[in-house]
């Protein structure tokens, strides 16, 4: 391995050391204020080496992991959230658990997957990344030892999160079986040249890791974990899997398929369309009868993932190499993304914020919300504003991600699909306007005994903020994703 | 004496089969253990689709995948059988209908 290659994945070998360090801190001398800075500061360091590795792109590291500007948009991105999610986590288990440390290291160990998940170029790096995530997931999910809901929720991820790595690791199988070869590049060599049992095998395999990153990515007809899940997590942990988890699936599924040429098959483009316009009118109609905010903010994802899912396929739609439309469909999803992410961390921050008072569960139900708005406006300002960034209110960075969407899909004329995204964003309307209602009634409720914490605080302000001003003035953001995807 | 090669055909139909035979575990057992069991059995599917495949190829690497295949079952059952001890204590049964609060 040469220097280069050293430097360039030196973002996660210190991740690696850092936890390790962070292991042996928690070992001998627990601290919680301790392991949160270790964390803090391992993220920020990171973040950090990414910087020198900007230098490098693209590079190859070993036929497992490519790193381009693609992969550093998203790390920067996972890298954002852990942060945001660590300090909500710790507003959240401060006064709630009696061990809450090793939570950081898992969440730590779920960053690196991630992290591995959007820089990998081979199947080996693909499943070390997600069950990296996963596992970590799942003891982060039941980690709260009061409650049956948190052990349900972590059990269904579980069983549903394994069986869908196996569908990817069959259909894995199966391509490696006519191709021989693991690599996603040197798979579109071969896509179209094969025949009969060939070209079966290769429909099979593809049909077979589509259905698992639908299951992943909780799109229509794979959804029925995701409202369960999101309910029964406790809320930084939701944040966690609604962003990091989702954006670094999709990431590395958009790489997968377009840079092994798989998603050129027509059946599958055929697919993608129909689970897009499913998970949009699903997305958008279950959540109307939903009296839970954590279960609102569950069907509003799997929307907003069949809005993602229009780009994938614009993407899919103009093929070859990164040219025009390509390079339109690609800045699109990353815009979405972005606004997606600190969108949603934004609710759940919120959603942790209101839960503190309340040990046993999370503020779930709509009713605790009542009154926020004359007992703690701060907050509910800032809840409603990523409510309307959420249904893609012009002045915030939803609409401006939406409208991405819209332009990528307008370029590929994509009319139906479109059309279910207009559809929806109507229908999202009411379900979001109806939580902004429920905060407005003037009831003597006990929301005013929320006390706003500091780092979650901040954390909260700092999105909203960012929320506001990526709305206004999209530059930097849109400049940034074309210097390193274009 | 010359070993006899499996045909790959015949091998991945094998592990298909298997693979079918943990799914449909999944989506009709009942009792966590038995779920937990059958996901076992859809990795080890995988992983014998890959000892195949990599048969066919003379390479190591469908041996390679197995044996990440094989630790990665292991850190998910590990974590599964953990979360299923503390629903038993909890709950005093590891039936998944009984154990089921979230409206699903």
């Amino acid at each position: 391995m040469s220097d280069q290659q050293l430097v360039a994945i030196l973002p996660h070998i210190l991740l690696s050391a850092l936890i390790l360090i962070q292991m042996m801190v928690i070992a001998f001398a627990r601290n919680l204020v301790t392991t949160v800075v270790i964390s803090i500061i391992a993220l920020v360091l990171t973040g950090l080496a990414f910087i020198p590795v900007h230098s490098l792109i693209p590079i190859v590291v070993t036929p497992l992991i490519v790193l381009d500007g693609y992969a550093i948009f998203y790390s920067g991105l996972i890298l954002m959230s852990a942060t945001a999610v660590t300090l909500m986590a710790y507003d959240y288990f401060k006064d709630r658990e009696e061990r809450q440390d090793e939570f950081f290291m898992l969440l730590l160990l779920a960053t690196l997957g991630a992290l591995i998940l959007v820089c990998s170029s081979h199947f080996a790096s693909l499943i070390l990344g997600l069950e990296l995530l996963g596992v970590s997931l799942y003891t982060m999910i039941s980690y709260p030892r009061k409650g049956l809901l948190t052990l349900e929720a972590a059990l269904k991820y579980l069983i549903l999160s394994g069986v869908s790595s196996t569908f990817i690791l069959f259909g894995a199988a199966l391509i490696y079986a006519i191709s021989g070869s693991l690599g996603f590049a040197e798979l579109a060599t071969i896509g179209s040249a094969e025949n009969g049992t060939g070209e079966l095998f290769l429909t099979a395999g593809s049909a077979l890791i589509f259905g698992g990153i639908m299951f992943k990515l909780s799109l229509t007809p794979f959804h029925m974990w995701t409202p369960d899940v999101y309910e029964g997590a406790p809320a930084p942990v939701t944040a966690f899997v609604a962003t990091v988890s989702k954006g670094a699936i999709f990431a590395i599924s958009l790489r997968l398929f377009t840079s092994s040429g798989l998603i050129e098959t027509s059946s599958i483009l055929t697919g993608l369309s129909i689970v897009a316009i499913l998970s949009m009118l699903a997305g958008n109609l279950l959540a109307l009868k939903q009296d839970n905010v954590k279960r609102i903010l569950a069907y509003s994802s799997i929307a907003h993932l069949g809005y993602l899912m229009v780009a994938f396929i614009a993407a899919g739609m103009v093929g070859g190499g990164m040219v025009g439309g390509k390079v339109l469909a690609f800045e699109a999803s990353s815009y979405f993304l972005f606004a997606y992410f600190i969108t949603t961390l934004g609710a759940f921050g919120v959603v942790t914020i209101v839960s503190l008072r309340d040990h046993e569960k999370d503020a779930g139900d709509i009713s605790n919300y009542e009154g926020l708005f004359w007992h703690r406006p701060l907050l509910a300002i800032m809840f409603t504003l990523t409510l309307l960034s959420l249904a893609g209110i012009p002045l915030t960075v939803g609409f401006i991600g939406k409208f991405y969407i819209f332009t990528a899909g307008v370029t590929t004329t994509l009319w139906l699909l479109l059309l279910t995204v207009i559809a929806g964003s109507g229908i999202g309307l009411f379900y979001y306007l109806r939580i902004i209602f429920a905060m407005t009634k003037r009831t003597d409720a006990s929301v005013s005994e929320i006390e706003i914490p500091l780092a979650g605080g901040c954390a909260v302000a700092a999105i909203s903020a960012a929320m506001l001003l990526f709305g206004i003035y999209p530059a930097p953001v849109i400049n940034l994703i074309n210097n390193l995807i274009a | 004496m010359d070993p006899v090669a499996v045909p790959v055909e015949q091998g991945l139909a094998l592990a298909a089969i298997l693979f079918s035979i943990g799914l449909t575990g999944v989506m009709v057992r009942r009792n966590i253990i038995i779920i937990l069991m059958s996901v076992e059995v859809m990795l080890n599917a995988c992983a014998l689709a890959f000892i195949v495949a990599g048969a066919k190829w003379g390479e190591a690497d469908g041996q390679i995948m197995f044996m990440l295949i094989l630790s990665v079952a292991a850190a998910e059952v590990a974590v599964g059988l953990g979360l299923l001890l503390q629903i038993n204590r909890r709950v005093g049964s590891i039936d998944i209908d009984e154990t089921s609060r979230l409206r699903g």
